[in-house]
């Protein structure tokens, strides 16, 4: 029997949190931008090799300024965190230290992945000119438009809930 | 009564759900949807797999807003409440909001799309004055590293033509200072784009004798039409005030664009300048210029762009070497100065350029003609001692011919520094000639460290050659102690009138 584990995805509106869990559930990606209120809830199974099969619940909420305003409800029973930012608007990254010491002072022992989402829409030396900012907390850029390390991501925090 | 409407428009939006503490479903009176009893709940939706958490803790309500759930197909937007109670029968109520939220969804769509799309533009408006800085910046620096090789090219062909030369090497040497003159030009453009797209061109307002430069701008593009078989017609209208306050050197250039452009286009037939008074108003005289050709004309549907930068009108007869910069550096100028500009033109027939300028009357035309006295050449009683810090060999070469060529003066040329403040301790120094940078020097702090020493060097005259002759920069020069600055590429003729007009005030 599969283990059930609950992942959220958090982090501004337009950042392409519900794009990422649609390429890692269906393997698709549309460019129409429709916006998400509440929360839409999947469920993927995937399997770890040489341990045993895990039930993603993930559940992608509505984009939030500030991750305070986020309705305490989605977060109870919360195995796993994906804090979402788009690498192509500073906007969404501007308070990006304040919003993961947030998550990981009051949520001490789930563990959070820091994504950099729309990897496609920018180049190297752009990221080196984000160096400070993202190298000490980002885990992982990836691209929902190209599908680029999606599966990796999930996996990998998969890995750590078991 | 009450009774009998509320039968007839009850809604139902809730539905009540009994499952156990495994979640199984016991009961429920399936008011939005169906569901079999005897299932477990968590089956029907990934949201109550959450029931596996919340019904181990006893006599508890969790609230869950905005749920998408959809279902067989359909989707439901919906609240949740979750009762959770001792006896294996936990209470699930959803109440379906499905209107409502859409219409959320509506408002919240617009509301986000909006201000995603207000950044990007943001970012985009952001990263294009990058780019245009960027490119100005690059346009301006490799502008101005020309200028050191144009300077000394143009004042070593200036020194060749007074020497013993055949006939045929006199030839080469016009083509060679005409390219001279053509590449000064055509970098003064690029410069002025560049300085107007930084804000920094701005117009100097000084009296000075209009008739005059007139003329002077006729005798040299009279020239020009003349040498190309052209018929050359020159209109001064008698009204117009002999002395107006403006920036002469602008209005020059914005003639001087329009009939180079009438002489390059023309190939037979006849240029027309003519200027005449429209009105005197307010101390203001209005001053209308026209320039007429037989030339190729213009496209009607090219008219508007010709002003724009690196707009070049293609033509089959015509070559036009030019950079595309000149009309829109005259439109920029006849803005600035509040002015008008107006364009005719026929394919084949030519073209009519107008435009109107006002100056304002100038009633100090007997200061300037005693100023224009007093420039006469000097006389120098005896040699003085030029100072020159200059790192570059072909700046330090080019001015020793030009001083030597005078016999007027002893050159001492230093290239570090460091060493400018011993030399002028320990030598005659009549006047300093400083290069704007110097080996991590830089002119300024150079100059700085001169009128810092005792008073006899505070008079010293110190004259700045600098790539950056920009109104800020001559300010900032100034108030380090230096006396003037002279802009590079420059001509053995600026070279000298600045030295001689220091030196003489320094004698009085």
């Amino acid at each position: 029997m599969a283990i059930s584990k609950k992942i959220v995805l958090i982090g501004h509106f337009g950042v392409g949190k519900t794009s990422l869990i649609r390429r890692f559930v269906e393997n698709a990606f549309t460019e129409d931008y429709k916006v998400t209120i509440g929360v839409h809830i999947s469920k993927k199974n995937i399997e770890i090799p040489e341990e045993e099969t895990v039930s993603l619940i993930i559940w992608d909420l509505e984009g939030q300024d500030d991750i305070k305003n986020t309705r305490p409800s989605y977060l109870l029973g919360t195995n796993g965190f994906i804090y979402v930012f788009d690498l192509s608007r500073p906007v969404t990254f501007e308070n990006l230290d304040s919003e993961v010491t947030y998550l990981k002072e009051n949520f001490p022992n789930t563990p959070v992945k820091v994504v950099g989402n729309k990897m496609d829409l920018v180049n190297k030396v752009y990221l080196s000119d984000y160096n400070d900012v993202f190298k000490p907390l980002v885990d992982f850029y990836v691209s929902a438009k190209t599908g680029s390390r999606v599966e990796l991501l999930f996996s990998k925090l998969a890995k750590e809930l078991i | 009564m009450l009774e009998a409407y509320k039968k007839k428009y009850y809604k139902n939006n809730f539905q009540y759900i009994l499952v156990d503490n495994s979640g199984k479903i016991i009961e429920t009176d399936d008011a939005i949807f169906h569901i079999d009893a005897n299932i477990q709940l968590q089956s029907i939706h990934p949201f109550f797999e959450i029931l596996n958490n919340l019904l181990q803790i006893e006599n508890e309500s969790f609230d869950f807003t905005c749920i998408n759930l959809d279902f067989e197909d359909k989707l439901f937007v919906v609240d949740i409440t979750i009762h959770s109670h001792k006896n294996n029968e936990n209470l699930i109520i959803l109440e379906n909001l499905t209107n409502h939220y859409n219409n959320y969804q509506l408002t919240a769509q617009t509301r986000n799309e909006s201000i995603i799309n207000s950044q990007i533009l943001e970012l985009k408006n952001e990263y294009l004055l990058e780019k245009e800085t960027f490119k100005n910046n690059f346009i301006a620096n490799f502008s101005h590293q020309l200028r050191n090789p144009i300077t000394a090219s143009i004042i070593f062909s200036d020194l060749l033509i007074n020497s013993d030369l055949s006939s045929e090497q006199k030839n080469y040497l016009d083509i060679i200072q005409s390219a001279n003159k053509d590449l000064k030009s055509r970098i003064e453009d690029i410069l002025d784009i560049s300085k107007i797209e930084s804000g920094k061109l701005i117009l100097i307002e000084k009296d000075f004798n209009l008739k005059k430069l007139l003329k002077e701008i006729n005798d040299g593009y009279k020239i020009l039409a003349v040498k190309k078989g052209l018929e050359f017609n020159f209109n001064i209208d008698d009204a117009l005030p002999e002395f107006i306050k403006g920036d002469q050197y602008r209005l020059k250039q914005i003639i001087g664009n329009l009939l180079n452009n009438a002489i390059s286009f023309t190939d037979k037939g006849f240029i027309n300048f003519n200027i005449s008074l429209n009105y005197i108003r307010a101390k203001k005289a209005s001053i209308r210029i026209e320039v007429c050709d037989t030339g190729c004309g213009i496209e009607k549907q090219n008219i508007d762009s010709i002003f724009e930068r690196f707009t070049k009108i293609e033509s089959e007869t015509q070559i036009d070497n030019g950079n595309g910069l000149g009309l829109a550096i005259v439109k920029y100028l006849i803005t600035e100065m509040n002015g008008s500009i107006n364009v005719e033109s026929e394919i084949n027939k030519g073209s009519n350029f107008t435009c109107n300028l006002s100056f304002k009357l100038s009633y100090e035309s007997h200061s300037i003609n005693k100023v224009l006295l007093k420039k006469q050449l000097p006389s120098l009683e005896k040699k003085y001692h030029i100072l020159l810090v200059e790192d570059s060999d072909l700046i330090q070469l080019t001015i020793l011919k030009t001083l030597a060529a005078t016999n007027n003066f002893y050159l001492n040329i230093i290239s570090k520094g460091e060493e400018l403040i011993t030399n002028i301790i320990n030598e005659d120094v009549d006047l300093i000639l400083l290069a704007n940078t110097i080996q991590g020097f830089s002119a300024m702090n150079l100059a700085a460290s001169v009128r810092s020493l005792s008073k006899e060097y505070k008079k010293t005259p110190i004259i700045v050659l600098s790539t950056r002759a920009y109104k800020d920069d001559i300010k900032l020069f100034k108030q380090s102690g230096v006396n003037d600055v002279i802009a590079k590429p420059f001509d053995d003729k600026k070279l000298l009138d600045t030295i001689y007009k220091h030196l003489n005030k320094k004698r009085k």
